[in-house]
């Protein structure tokens, strides 16, 4: 039941004989699947040098209205309770077209912010303070206006088939710097997101590159599975890993030559610091107070700052999640609603970035914020009452920024139309997205291929173009 | 009208005045030189540019594309054309689709495709020129190459008729040697003359112990039952362990990783948040593990898998259950993916052909056009499938007995469940639209069915459409872009003629006894090269699932040709394969790394040794729960937890399978996702499998158990509890010097108020010596 592992040198061995056309460069290039399979999440060099180390996600899931935070629509106010002309309305998806109301003008302000003056609403007073560092992507285009097609999306590039999650990639090209916590993982303050854990699976990618889904109100030493035992002490535990040590080194040198064993040996006694260094990383209360309160001691903020703690610690690929199922899903009661999202994120986002930049970390690590889709510009159809108006889903022109890590900051990409229903500008698809993110971790997103039922699969299937404009 | 090659002389004559760059193409093998390097520097100098920073990204060897099946750096490319028809038809403007497509009429459709990189008013009028000057081509154009030729379905035929893999088996006599060791077995003649060839020397044979642990392992995923089984002849025990239920229990799992077992659909309720449920795929399973341990015929096995329904069984027969190899489909309901999946798992589980390859082209590198893909959409696209939730649509089947009580106590839980589901009525949940009963079904009702005893067992079967389909094939795989209409038939490369199935059904049955038939050059080498890696720990076919031009080449293509023969010999005989192949003595080899080997053989894929095996995850837990004496031996039926909550103390193939959301357990020890299926398991070593060891409540639970079983007394000595310990776990004596470092691990825990015993059992359980099989 097991495939034999296959060394490099017999991989080099079959690229030799079975692809002779395939130029040196391009072997070197290739992630090296026989190395792989031997130390799967041993460090490794990118294609190509790399402007970021590690990625935090910031996934506000359920879908974030553009037009109430980084897209405004000045123009709508005039509009605002009229019904939308029938050529717009035809151009909806079909569920959406049902089901919208009239044109809705933003209720929130928005200013000019930093020396690039870009434009942010009110709800976001905090992060409007880091407007120089932020790309705002205008364009971003969705395939099926729903939270789980959306979500398996912009994670894993395909809206309905299991393929393997962003950070599944990003894992098997880099592997990870931390030596005793898993490389990549998944916040959420408590619960899962909407497709759950169909949003990290590494799919057809081995095992270990699956994302580590962890729930940060959950009690300490129940954060990872089976991180720690309660029953008896730390010295206990000890006594015993040094004895399964002498038992399992009598073992080794009965086997000479089988390094396989050593491995294994070396991951044991990993795990046992990892028991450690994993409750240590999760322990906020070993962060000065002036940091938990630039956070905010809430569940976002916990998260957040676990965030920092991880990427300081060398894990590569970080997600936080709002929160369980889709909290942006604001179909109706937006303005209570978003007010409350946005009071929660605000804060504990602007002190990520600044917390990063304090540390030098904001360099090399990429912050991308965004939902699986945008809302309407329209009421969804129903209430009467303006506190109870919602807007639909709306994947035709929504937005996403990211900052950090080579992209230049106090800029915009792309843009959408007068109604903000439609892009008008350099649409960007998700997978655009995915090669450009990849192309900040080093690689061509067309070289990051992985053998699997005789194909060579990647993240961006056969799509995905680099945004060089937005790269510092 | 210019596709065709039947256009009259004199018509042609006004065309050809009228295109006058026409008259150039048609005259060039005669045309004078000095015309002919005219267009030439034309092209190069005004048209090549344009392709190289427009086109090229997307349309050239050189940046590794062809999209659309086009090519734009050579001639062959632009008059062939890609998917959607000939790019430049020379001479004609309203034929060249390159044409069209640059001057953006249909925004769809126009080249480049982002607006920002259209061409400029005078590139379009430049490439006009060049077309209707009959297109001239490059002095040094490239021709055909490799990459062109990708998915050049011709071509690939052409190379497909010397593939190893799609040439009958050859029933070839085992080479002679010269070892009498060596020569009884054909198996190890085989083996040994390679290693002979390859001036290297087989390893001696494993210990008794070792070999007595390597089998039962291998052939039950158990431990040695007691002491008594070190003592046995390794034929006899061989015969034992074939006869055990804990045979088919251990294949069952090889098995369902091909078919991509699991207890729900991939899929889940977004209000409940609960994965949609098959209350009934565990009676597929348990059809497995009864066919390995009847040693139902492997082609019968197939049979009914893909058609059980139609072989005229009992309406209450068991083989029924058969189908869940179609029905336990990770997609729920009956869609293109559906279909799609069941096509995969039947061409590279049963084949070893990537036919899922196709679905929107013909495939690059294998003899499969995408007509085979709709050839088989149209047999699977005949099948209706119930809902998972509707018990109607699934029969009640023979062999299972429920207990008097168990029934009882189902049908009261029923009772409140159903009476809930009625009072819900009509009513919709909170905030959406769907059905509050619905939604009890899901949920409330699916768990009792799927987890209850007594509920009553059903195969979960497909059934025939009423009027079967023949499908049209979707270009680019896209349901509206229709092409021809193909028959439900075989594939090509295996059935040249193509006969269209001629049953008025979907053809299942048809399909199956080619897949079965024992002329089909693939389906037994695929399975007895699964076999042989499960048992040898490295294949012969290095990709199980691919044994296509892509595929791995084989190491040892006589001794699986003779396998495969004499498995198909023998009745298509799983438990004669297992025999000859542990019976060898290249089965049954010592392990150890051997120094004098150097590098000739490191991956050991001529078999110069035996190997060392991680035990999988099932074998771990299996393991644990039998040498504490906690294994529940109890076949068949409903699954339960693994590991967490109230865990079943079964054996693991009888574990909750949640496709939707895979135990991370499972996960961290190279369980394969059940969303596909799987060739093999990788085998990696990464922290959270010592975590698991370390401290799960189930490994603390069992380390518990098993000293509390050993019911040690005031007086039992340390030397007799370790010893205990040891022959338990370990079915061997502590070495003195393991002896000497277990008590002073005990000093210490007692001075600690600390019960040592446990936590050595728990030792031992994470030792290697555990944990790998020499």
């Amino acid at each position: 039941m097991h495939s034999s592992l296959f060394s490099r040198r017999n991989f080099l061995q079959s690229v030799g004989t079975g692809f002779g056309a395939m130029a040196a460069s391009d072997l070197l290039a290739a992630v090296d699947q026989g190395s792989v399979a031997e130390a799967p999440l041993a460090p490794r060099n990118p294609q190509f040098p790399a402007k970021a180390k590690r990625v935090i996600h910031l996934f506000m899931n359920g879908g974030p209205s553009q037009i109430d935070t980084f897209d405004p629509k000045p123009e709508l106010a005039k509009l605002d309770g009229k019904p939308l002309p029938q050529s717009v309305l035809d151009s909806l998806q079909r569920t959406q077209k049902g089901r919208a109301g009239s044109i809705w003008a933003s209720p929130f302000k928005f200013q000019r912010h930093g020396q690039s003056g870009l434009e942010i609403s009110e709800l976001f007073p905090n992060v409007a303070k880091h407007a120089d560092r932020l790309c705002v992507i205008r364009s971003m285009k969705g395939e099926i206006a729903n939270h789980s097609p959306g979500l398996l999306l912009m994670n894993c590039g395909h809206s309905v088939l299991s393929r393997p999650s962003i950070g599944s990639w990003a894992l098997y090209g880099l592997g990870t710097e931390s030596e005793d916590l898993p490389g990549y993982v998944v916040l959420m303050p408590s619960g899962m997101p909407t497709a759950q854990s169909g949003n990290w699976t590494s799919s057809f990618l081995p095992g270990v590159y699956q994302g580590t889904h962890i729930e940060t109100n959950a009690k300490n030493g129940e954060l990872i599975p089976n991180l720690t035992r309660d029953d008896i002490r730390f010295g206990t535990q000890r006594n015993q890993m040094l004895l399964t040590n002498f038992l399992n080194n009598r073992h080794r040198n009965r086997h000479p030559g089988e390094e396989r064993l050593d491995s294994r040996i070396h991951s044991m006694e990993l795990a046992f610091r990892m028991q450690s260094a994993a409750t240590d990383t999760f322990d906020l209360s070993k962060e000065p107070q002036s940091i938990r309160e630039m956070y905010g001691d809430t569940p976002v903020g916990n998260n957040l700052l676990l965030a920092r703690r991880l990427a300081e610690r060398g894990v590569r690929y970080i997600q936080c999640y709002h929160g369980a199922g889709q909290p942006w899903d604001s179909h109706s009661g937006l303005i209570p609603r978003i007010k409350n999202l946005t009071g929660d994120s605000d804060q504990p986002i602007a002190a990520l970035l600044t917390d990063l930049e304090h540390r030098g970390m904001l360099d090399d690590t990429l912050v991308v914020w965004g939902g699986e889709m945008g809302r309407t510009s329209t009421i969804q159809k129903g209430p009467k009452k303006v506190e109870q108006y919602g807007r639909d889903h709306h994947i035709d022109g929504f937005t996403v920024w990211m900052a950090g890590a080579g992209v230049k900051g106090g800029t915009t990409y792309g843009s959408t139309d007068e109604f903000g229903l439609a892009v008008a500008e350099k649409p960007v698809l998700v997978h655009d997205l995915h090669a450009t993110i990849l192309h900040l971790l080093g690689f061509d997103h067309k070289r990051l291929t992985y053998r699997y039922s005789g194909r060579d699969f990647r993240l961006t299937d056969v799509h995905g173009e680099v945004l060089h404009e937005i790269l510092a | 009208m210019f596709s065709s090659p039947q256009i009259s002389r004199a018509s042609a004559g006004v065309l050809l005045f009228a295109f006058s760059g026409l008259s150039m193409v048609l005259a060039k093998p005669a045309a004078d030189k000095s015309a002919d390097q005219a267009g030439i520097d034309f092209f190069e100098r005004h048209i090549r540019p344009i392709l190289v920073s427009k086109c090229y990204e997307c349309h050239s060897e050189a940046e590794d594309a062809s999209k659309g099946g086009l090519l734009l750096d050579r001639e062959s490319g632009w008059l062939e054309g890609g998917d959607s028809g000939k790019a430049v038809v020379p001479g004609n403007l309203q034929a060249s689709l390159l044409i069209t497509a640059i001057h953006r009429g249909d925004e769809d459709r126009a080249m480049p495709p982002k607006q920002e990189a259209a061409l400029s008013d005078a590139e379009m009028k430049l490439l006009d020129q060049w077309v209707k000057r009959g297109a001239p081509g490059p002095a040094d154009d490239i021709g055909d190459t490799e990459f062109s030729r990708l998915g050049d379905q011709t071509f690939i035929f052409g190379k497909a008729e010397d593939h190893w893999a799609f040439k009958p088996v050859d029933a070839i006599e085992p080479p002679k040697v010269d070892n009498p060791a060596w020569s009884p077995s054909p198996i190890d003649r085989f083996v040994f003359a390679k290693l002979v060839k390859n001036g290297l020397t087989p390893s001696p044979k494993a210990s008794p112990r070792d070999l007595t642990r390597r089998l039962a392992y291998d052939l039950t995923g158990l431990p040695p039952a007691s002491a008594v089984d070190y003592q046995k002849s390794s034929r006899d025990y061989v015969d034992e362990l074939l006869d055990s239920p804990r045979f088919g229990e251990h294949f069952a799992r090889m098995w369902l990783d091909v078919a991509r077992y699991g207890d729900t659909a991939d899929t889940y309720r977004p209000d409940t948040k609960t994965p949609h449920y098959y209350p009934y795929a565990f009676t597929y399973r348990d059809y497995v593990i009864d066919a390995f341990n009847a040693d139902k015929p492997y082609d019968q096995f197939i049979r009914e898998q893909l058609a059980a329904d139609l072989m005229g069984v009992d309406e209450r027969a068991p083989e029924l259950a058969a189908l869940g190899f179609l029905a336990v489909s990770p997609k729920r309901s009956m869609s293109a993916d559906f279909i799609d999946d069941v096509i995969d798992a039947t061409t590279r589980g049963l084949l070893g052909m990537t036919v899922a390859c196709s679905r929107c082209h013909d495939h690059k590198f294998e003899p499969i056009p995408t007509a085979d893909y709709y050839s088989l959409y149209g047999v699977f696209g005949s099948l209706e499938r119930a809902a998972p939730m509707q018990s109607g649509g699934f029969p009640v089947i023979d062999g299972y007995e429920r207990g008097e009580e168990e029934v009882a106590d189902y049908e009261q839980k029923l009772a409140v469940i159903q009476k809930k589901i009625e009072e819900a009525g009509e009513k919709t949940g909170k905030g959406n639209n769907r059905s509050l009963a619905e939604a009890l079904e899901e949920t409330e009702l699916a768990e009792l069915l799927l987890f209850h005893d007594g509920a009553p067992a059903r195969a979960m079967t497909v059934k025939e459409r009423k009027n079967p389909i023949d499908s049209f094939i979707f270009l680019r795989g896209e349901a509206s872009q229709r092409g021809e209409q193909v028959p439900r038939r075989f594939l090509r490369i295996l059935d040249p003629d193509q006969p269209a199935f001629a049953s008025d059904n979907s053809g299942r049955l048809e399909l199956a006894n080619k897949i079965a038939d024992p002329e089909n050059p693939l389906t037994a080498r695929v399975f007895v090269n699964r076999v042989w890696g499960a048992l040898t720990g490295s294949y012969i076919v290095d990709t199980p699932s691919d044994f296509g031009l892509q595929g791995a080449a084989p190491t040892h293509p006589e001794l699986l040709d003779w396998l495969a023969a004499d498995f198909v010999a023998h009745g298509w005989s799983l438990k004669h394969l297992v025999s000859s192949i542990v019976n060898s003595r290249t089965y049954q080899q010592r392990s150890l790394v051997r120094a004098d080997i150097g590098d000739a053989d490191p991956e050991n894929r001529l078999y110069h040794r035996g190997k060392l095996q991680r035990l999988e995850i099932e074998e771990i837990r299996d393991s644990i729960l039998a040498v504490s004496g906690q294994l529940d031996a109890r076949m068949h039926g409903r699954a339960g937890l693994l590991l967490e909550g109230d865990y079943t103390k079964r054996r693991s193939i009888y574990g909750y399978i949640n496709r939707f959301n895979l135990d991370p357990t499972l996960r961290a020890f190279d369980f394969p996702s059940p969303n596909q299926s799987q060739e093999s398991r990788n085998e990696s070593i990464v922290a959270p499998q010592a975590l698991f060891t370390m401290n799960s409540a189930f490994v603390i639970d069992q380390a518990k158990a098993l000293v509390d079983g050993l019911d040690f007394q005031a007086d039992t000595t340390r030397e007799q509890r370790i010893e205990a310990i040891y022959q338990a776990v370990l079915h061997r004596s502590a070495e003195e010097g393991e002896h000497t470092r277990i008590n002073r691990f005990a000093d210490i825990e007692k001075g600690r108020k600390v019960n040592p015993w446990p936590l050595v059992a728990q030792a031992l359980f994470m030792s290697n010596e555990f944990l790998y099989v020499d």
